[in-house]
């Protein structure tokens, strides 16, 4: 349990960086999911063993941006979309959809003293829809094999 | 930026999205032409007279990134 808070610590402050370069005042799961790229740990290391390094992530959700504005009608040159604007101060507080990531973590975790630095990552692959899910899948990434390969680190069926 | 027919979304997923993105994008416009305002002899009151929100709302939200950019805001005009 020790572990794993500090390691939600660490990953907390480094999404809260990725937060303030994209101008967002809360920390989201996308910011949860590439600190978690880039903090040494096992989320690090299994999103590596499907590709997904820092860049990757952040190409992924630049896509899923992308593909989903076209979807809306518009579409861009390729370097001609506005950049985001980085917000003055470093976001504290986590948003919608960075507490639903630690809220699924916790569930996935069932008894708490076992709580492991996996189950952050756990918690990200338990959401269904919305930006980080449709970003992984443009990834290419199973994202049903990659929750088994989580859940065999950490020891559950 | 071409594209000005909207399609409708195939499924609700992808029309979701397009509103998350939307707003996204929405909102970088916002910073970048309030910032291209700021820096040019636009006032806050003029700004927000033309976004149709308070001068309030718009300096809440970009007074503080403006100054760390290094932008000159007029005191109060």
């Amino acid at each position: 349990m020790r572990e794993f808070g500090k390691y939600v610590q660490a990953v907390t402050e480094r999404a809260a960086e990725e937060a303030q370069q994209a101008g967002a005042t809360t920390i989201e799961a996308e910011h949860l999911l590439l600190a978690m790229a880039d903090e040494e740990g096992d989320g690090r290391r299994l999103l590596g063993s499907v590709g997904l390094d820092l860049q990757a992530v952040r190409d992924a959700l630049e896509t899923e941006f992308r593909q989903s504005l076209t979807a809306a009608g518009i579409t861009f040159e390729t370097d001609s979309l506005p950049g985001a604007s980085a917000a003055p101060g470093k976001p504290s507080r986590l948003g919608t959809s960075g507490k639903l990531v630690i809220e699924r973590s916790m569930l996935a975790v069932g008894n708490k003293k076992k709580a492991q630095p996996a189950h952050l990552l756990l918690g990200v692959l338990e959401l269904n829809v919305g930006t980080v899910p449709r970003a992984l899948d443009l990834a290419g990434v199973d994202r049903a094999e990659l929750k088994a390969r989580v859940r065999e680190l950490l020891g559950d069926e | 930026m071409s594209g000005v027919e909207i399609p409708t979304p195939q499924n609700p997923a992808d029309g979701l999205a397009a509103v998350v993105a939307l707003r996204r994008l929405a909102d970088r416009l916002e910073d970048a032409a309030v910032e291209q305002a700021m820096r040019g002899d636009w006032t806050w009151s003029e700004v927000a007279e033309a976004l149709g929100i308070t001068r309030q709302a718009v300096h809440k939200k970009h007074a503080r990134r403006l100054i760390a950019a290094g932008v000159d805001l007029p005191r109060r005009r």
